[in-house]
């Protein structure tokens, strides 16, 4: 593990920093306000939980309506089954995200903090437990710690409000949004718990500094959870704006030959292995670019795998986790995994194919929430980096072919 | 133009637009109630009710002007927007103005549905129960054709519709497919009661 701003200090076999260490290696927390979110404005910092929004902005929308009455989610809900890096943040340096989370509620003007962690994450969740029992009083009584419960849309902000105020986790419709009406309809500020642990940093450091880490224009350092075919998986943190290839390099390098890599997670995409390698992995540069870094996954497809069984997987995954809520998305999803499913059995319906091509364009934006639509860029990603293997597998003899 | 095309126009205008609105209300109904067959997909009912409406919106605004700018009736335009205003026909005119004004509302709110939210949109698209009665009765209060044969059996023939319509929503539960899925998976992300 590169050990660059959130993880410096002791090694992660040393566990979760206590109140002490923290204070000890950092100095005391400064007062969060209208200041700082003009210097994380200036610092370039942007979400970390998956959709990249400017982090200034955010909480300037929210401060705008706060009267003194928000409220914060301090979001570690971490239902993106690749992603480990929000639990191990929490489990290694639990006093950064609380730092963070108090930062934002003074910016804010909030009254209430919730820490949102996802219930599977047991180390996480011990952690900022006992994190928040180190605390002074003054500081815990502002916090609350709230399980999250284990599944993909939980974390989704609107989901996280609706957890709170009726207890399920499901998503709502927007308008109105967290910021303009949340919690009990008050203000919400839902952050990914990484965003926050950042934001502690830059309130002490400055914006410059944080400018300074990162390469190629970009700002900052960044999480990122490394898996599939490399020697050493795991959760490291590198400067935005390194290349895939030096991430690879960091995870001990790629076990056999890389095929395609996939980039920000279920609802990111698959980049061929070809291409991925130069990429930036700056969250604001790699959309234009043609990837995504979502919450920071970088998982590694070997030639020995096949890659429609691994696409076909995780579609069946993201179809499972629809809220069904909305048609388009329940039967959409179900539809478009059914399909993956039996091209990755190498036994497809006739035209399942260019129904795949078809249906995706068709669930696209009628969700409450982005998930059909996360699903189906995923999907279309492994459509065009795939193209080959779909066209040999929509051509294999179908039990209805004709 | 003359002056009898612009009086035929209003009144051609009115009947086309009741026809019009009546089927939007019976569409309406129909969407809510998932209605669909082999030969009439449930995307048919909601995209035939939004074509409809606007098309509706189109004959109306012919109504009005053509009954507003019509020189034998002197109704001038603040009739056409202050209900009540008009000096011909005061209370059946000023229902013409409100069920359109009503209508205005429904319309402009879908259009910008995204921007107001589900809820809001859904409020005032309530209205449309208040909206479609008001216009009949208007037509019936002041239609010049009011009781010719064929309007009546026009005006008979939408309200049985629409009557119909609002008689099945109100007596059948709208079917909810997705009813026991949602409710395994709200299961799922609910909170626990600790014992």
């Amino acid at each position: 593990m590169t050990n660059l701003s959130l993880f410096a200090g002791r090694p992660p076999s040393a566990g979760a920093e206590s109140f002490a260490d923290h204070a000890r290696r950092l100095g005391a927390r400064p007062a969060g306000n209208r200041a700082l979110i003009d210097t994380l404005d200036r610092s370039g910092l942007v979400g970390r939980g998956g959709a990249s929004f400017p982090v200034g902005i955010k909480w300037k929308s929210v401060l705008s309506r706060s009267r003194g009455a928000a409220v914060v989610i301090a979001n570690g809900a971490e239902g993106e089954p690749l992603s480990r890096k929000d639990q191990t943040l929490m489990a290694l340096r639990p006093h950064l995200v609380i730092d963070g989370a108090l930062l934002a509620a003074e910016a804010v003007r909030a009254n209430r903090i919730l820490l949102y962690v996802g219930e599977a994450h047991r180390a996480a969740v011990a952690a900022m437990a006992r994190a928040l029992a180190e605390r002074p009083a003054a500081d815990a009584r502002r916090l609350i710690l709230l399980p999250a419960p284990a599944s993909y849309v939980a974390g989704e902000a609107t989901a996280a409000v609706n957890f709170v105020n009726t207890g399920v986790a499901t998503p709502t419709a927007t308008p109105p949004r967290p910021s303009e009406r949340g919690v009990d309809g008050r203000p919400t500020l839902v952050q990914n718990v990484e965003s926050l642990a950042h934001a502690a940093l830059i309130a002490r450091n400055g914006d410059g500094w944080f400018r300074s880490l990162g390469r190629h224009e970009a700002a900052g350092t960044v999480l990122l959870t490394v898996s599939g075919a490399v020697v050493k998986p795991g959760v490291i943190e590198v400067p935005c704006g390194c290349t895939v290839d030096e991430v690879l390099e960091l995870a001990g390098g790629v076990r056999g030959t890389a095929r395609a890599v996939l980039l920000g997670g279920y609802f990111g995409g698959w980049i061929s292995a070809r291409q991925a390698g130069t990429m930036l992995l700056d969250p604001k540069g790699l959309p234009a670019a043609g990837g995504s870094l979502g919450c920071g996954i970088v998982s590694v497809l070997d030639d020995t795998a096949d890659p429609l069984e691994v696409s076909a997987r995780i579609m069946q995954h993201l179809a499972n986790e629809s809220a069904a809520q909305c048609g388009p998305c329940f039967f959409g999803l179900r539809s478009l995994s059914a399909a993956t499913t039996r091209l990755a059995g190498r036994q497809p319906d006739h035209g399942d194919l260019p129904q795949l091509h078809r249906w995706a364009a068709m669930v696209k934006g009628r969700g409450a929430c982005r998930h059909p639509d996360g699903a189906v860029s995923f999907l279309q990603s492994a459509l065009s980096v795939f193209e080959s293997e779909f066209a040999a597998a929509a051509g294999a003899r179908g039990r209805k072919a004709s | 133009m003359n002056n009898t095309a612009l009086w035929y126009t209003t009144r051609g205008a009115g009947a086309v637009s009741l026809v019009l609105l009546s089927a939007v209300v019976v569409l309406g109904v129909l969407s809510t109630l998932r209605f669909e067959s082999t030969s009439w997909p449930r995307f048919l009912t909601t995209g035939l009710h939004r074509n409809i409406a606007l098309t509706a919106v189109v004959f109306l605004a012919l109504h009005i002007v053509t009954a507003v700018v019509d020189p034998f009736t002197h109704l001038g335009w603040l009739a056409a927007v202050v209900p009540f205003s008009s000096y011909y026909r005061t209370f059946w005119l000023g229902l013409g103005t409100i069920a359109f004004e009503l209508l205005l509302a429904i319309t402009a709110t879908s259009l910008v549905r995204g921007l107001i939210g589900h809820a809001a949109w859904r409020a005032i698209h309530w209205l449309a129960y208040a909206s479609w009665p008001v216009a009949v009765i208007h037509g019936f209060g002041t239609g010049t054709d009011t009781w010719s044969g064929w309007m009546l059996v026009i005006d008979l023939f939408c309200i049985l519709a629409v009557s119909l319509a609002v008689g099945t929503r109100l007596l059948v539960q709208s079917p909810d497919p997705l009813a026991d899925d949602r409710a395994r998976f709200r299961e799922r992300v609910s909170r626990k009661v600790t014992k």
